[in-house]
């Protein structure tokens, strides 16, 4: 079977050697260029495997001569992003939230800044449009607001947080009457608040109603008389559109008996100051903020 | 006319592979390419480097400002919207290539092609050397080196000048402080006007360039093509040899064969006794810059130069003949046919007029969408999260993303007003006014909200629209159509 290699006159190349029954094979070897690439392309892989962590082991992996990890490049492109936005973090730290507002660049940041910022730790609860959600969380983009709208107001919300231990937080609670007053009186009342809020409702017929006096008596204190509300102690005013855990009778009757009262975590330890600052601006922004 | 079809490709590979420059052949068509190319060149070379005052600073009047996204020629600035004028301008280009092709041939490629022009620079550099070294000097493809490589170098820069401020970008690029991009750009325009002007030349429109595969769909018989004029050149043979007599007497500014002469142009025993013009002297070939040989008839090696055509007349010259042996003409005048019934061509030919025609429609599309282009760039979306805002006295609010940008190199002062919602009013974010400045050249976007009084608030979504208006000379600017959403959704 095996003959000599010999030279094809034809084709111009050599034989393999090889023969069966008189038949030759041709030798044609891969072109050089490509076995070279070849070659190299499996020593830079074996590089390679050197250089990355490539290899399970049991327990953990080998890390690679270079320690090279996608969770220290993140950092380092965090690191460079920060890195970009000190001129601007700088000066959001130097300066008060309402200077902030006021200087068309520094709120353009501010604003961007606490979009993202809201969206991240805050629209769980309010929303991605901070809409908020009846019966439990306030928008926060009407012009009703439980401590106050300010920039100020805002800003020591968010830093501090409501009704939790942090010791500054906004702090009141609502009793339940439910052992103060009847069946009857908790409806009447819950009549008379409904009516406040009806301007079809004449005040005559109003202060006529069975409620009246009752309101009087054990809300006004904190409701006002009107039913005004009080920012101070986070007392929803009454007379308004906006009910926050339902507008019906039935749901004001549960509200006098066991009183819904939302808390809000203290997000100044947890973000920072100038993260809060541009949160405070963002929130301020969109259409429910103070002067 | 001739029976086996030739290609340039098949010619090309039966020659053996050529060397050193064509021939320099003087002429009309010489002196017509020399100009465009110096033309060409010039407007390529210059352009970056001409200034032009835009809002009061001295820019560059040809830039393209890619990191801005900005087009700026003269006193015309593009923004991306502006894109559907640069299809358009395709085109009109494409249309306008067609249409001269089909009336004379491959003029494109053999006098405006970049390839063509930086090819041409290139032959000429290195007959510049020859005759400054002499042919056979050891340094001499040293030399034409050298220059090749510092003319590809200033290419590449000039190109990158066009996306950058070229007047920084010498400085820069000396000095190694230019951008990554920049010597990107730079490196690779550098190697491509070196290999396909220094070395690939002919052969990229040989083998590389798609556009002569589809010429002959483009062409007619009454297109002028470089054409050999067959029944006076042929038979060929040395200029002692006497003349074909009924040639002897020859207009020089017939194309046509006269309709006296014999039309056996080849005639077995004429050859033998008598020679036609062409006195195989080889000067078409040796000039030729795609070094084919026009005698064999139109070919896909041909780009329609005409520097054969020079290179022929001066023989003819020297011979005592009448020019246009070789010349600009009909391809069936080389065997004494003509499409043409009069024997004249003819200019409003269907294939030429159709093109014309798109040129038309096209070209005045574009002349029109330009002159009454809008230089506002405005949208509005509706924030669906909530759809809507009750506020304490009952009223609803909607919010809105409103984004704006102006062409143009003044602060823009305009106001929005809402249509078809009784008692609405708007603001903005940051103040109760429905106003705002917008700084030249910078897209303002804010945040805008629309509140209806609880006595008008719609049921439901109603469709209502923004009217932006300048506030110094009242003119509308633009009008954005919405919706605003009641508290009953969409029915």
């Amino acid at each position: 079977m095996a003959s000599e290699r010999r030279y094809d006159p034809v084709t111009g190349q050599y034989t393999t050697g090889h023969q069966w029954d008189g038949i030759e094979e041709l030798s044609t070897p891969l072109p050089r260029w490509w076995v070279i690439s070849l070659v190299v392309c499996f020593i830079i892989a074996i590089i390679y495997a050197f250089l990355y962590p490539a290899w399970p082991t049991t327990k953990t992996y080998y890390t690679g001569l270079l320690d090279w990890t996608s969770h220290k490049e993140l950092a380092e492109y965090q690191t460079e992003a920060r890195a970009g936005q000190a001129h601007w973090r700088e000066q959001i730290a130097a300066n008060t939230v309402g200077d902030i507002a006021a200087s068309d660049d520094l709120r353009t940041f501010a604003v961007a800044g606490g979009k993202a910022l809201f969206n991240e730790n805050c629209a769980g609860c309010h929303g991605i449009g901070a809409g908020g959600q009846q019966g439990q969380f306030p928008s926060l983009i009407d012009d009703d607001w439980l401590w106050g709208g300010t920039l100020d107001d805002i800003y020591q919300t968010v830093t501090h947080g409501i009704r939790n231990t942090d010791e500054s937080s906004r702090q009141s609670e609502m009793p339940s009457f439910k052992d103060m007053m009847s069946e009857e009186e908790i409806a009447a009342t819950a009549k008379f608040v409904l009516a406040m809020s009806d301007a079809s409702v004449p005040v005559e017929t109003r202060n006529a109603m069975p409620g009246a006096e009752l309101y009087s008596n054990n809300c006004a204190g904190c409701h006002g008389a009107e039913g005004e509300g009080m920012r101070m102690m986070g007392v929803p005013a009454l007379a308004d559109q906006i009910w926050l855990y339902g507008d019906t009778e039935e749901a004001i009757r549960n509200q006098i008996v066991r009183p819904k009262m939302g808390s809000m975590p203290a997000w100044g330890t947890r973000l920072g100051d100038d993260a809060v600052k541009m949160l405070a601006v963002y929130v301020h922004s969109l259409g429910g903020g103070e002067k | 006319m001739h029976t086996h079809a030739s290609t340039a490709l098949g010619h090309a590979s039966a020659q053996r592979p050529r060397t050193g420059t064509p021939h320099a052949a003087t002429g009309r068509f010489r002196q017509v390419k020399t100009a465009l190319t110096v033309f060409l060149l010039g407007l390529f070379y210059i352009a970056p480097w001409v200034r032009w005052t835009r809002g009061g600073e001295s820019s560059q009047a040809v830039m393209f400002d890619a990191s801005a996204q900005r087009f700026y020629l003269f006193g015309l600035e593009f923004w991306p919207h502006d894109l559907p004028l640069l299809l358009g301008l395709l085109i009109f280009s494409a249309a306008a290539l067609f249409f001269v092709t089909s009336l004379f041939g491959r003029v494109w490629c053999g006098f405006a092609c970049p390839q063509t022009v930086w090819t041409d620079l290139f032959f000429a550099i290195d007959r510049r050397v020859d005759r400054m070294l002499g042919r056979d000097h050891p340094l001499g493809q040293w030399a034409k080196t050298g220059v090749h490589v510092v003319v590809a170098v200033f290419t590449g820069f000039t190109f990158a000048g066009f996306f950058t401020n070229i007047v920084e970008l010498g400085p820069q690029f000396i000095s190694g402080e230019a951008s990554i991009v920049a010597y990107v750009t730079i490196g690779v325009l550098t190697f491509t006007t070196y290999t396909l002007a220094a070395h690939a030349r002919e052969n990229v429109c040989l083998h590389m360039c798609p556009w002569p595969r589809f010429q002959a769909a483009l062409l007619d018989p009454e297109s002028l093509v470089v054409t050999y004029q067959n029944w006076r050149g042929e038979p060929r043979a040395r200029a002692r040899v006497p003349l074909r007599p009924e040639i002897a007497t020859l207009d020089s500014s017939a194309y046509i064969m006269p309709r006296v002469a014999n039309p056996s142009v080849t005639g077995s025993n004429a050859a033998t006794t008598y020679r036609g013009d062409c006195i195989d002297c080889g000067k078409c070939v040796s000039s030729c810059p795609t070094r084919i040989d026009i005698r064999e008839g139109l070919q896909l090696g041909c780009i329609g130069c005409g520097l054969c055509i020079d290179a022929c007349n001066t023989v003819m010259e020297r011979i005592g003949r009448p020019h246009g042996l070789i010349n600009m003409a009909p391809e069936l005048s080389a065997v004494g046919g003509c499409a043409g019934k009069s024997g004249r061509i003819r200019l409003f030919r269907a294939k030429p007029m159709f093109f014309a025609s798109i040129m038309m429609v096209t070209g005045s599309a574009m002349a029109w969408a330009l002159a009454t282009r809008s230089d506002v760039s405005a949208a509005v979306e509706h924030q669906r999260q909530p759809p809507f805002v009750k506020l304490s006295d009952g009223s609803i609010r909607n919010d809105y993303t409103l984004r704006f940008s102006r062409l143009g190199v003044h602060d823009s002062n305009v106001e929005i007003r809402v249509e078809g919602l009784d008692g609405a009013a708007i603001r903005l974010s940051n103040s109760a006014q429905a106003s705002f400045t917008q700084g030249a050249r910078r897209s303002f976007s804010d945040r805008v909200m629309v509140t209806v009084p609880k006595a008008s608030v719609p049921k439901v979504r109603v469709p209502i629209a923004f009217v932006i208006t300048d506030r110094e000379t009242r003119a509308p600017v633009a009008r954005l159509e919405t919706y605003f959403w009641g508290p009953g959704g969409v029915r």
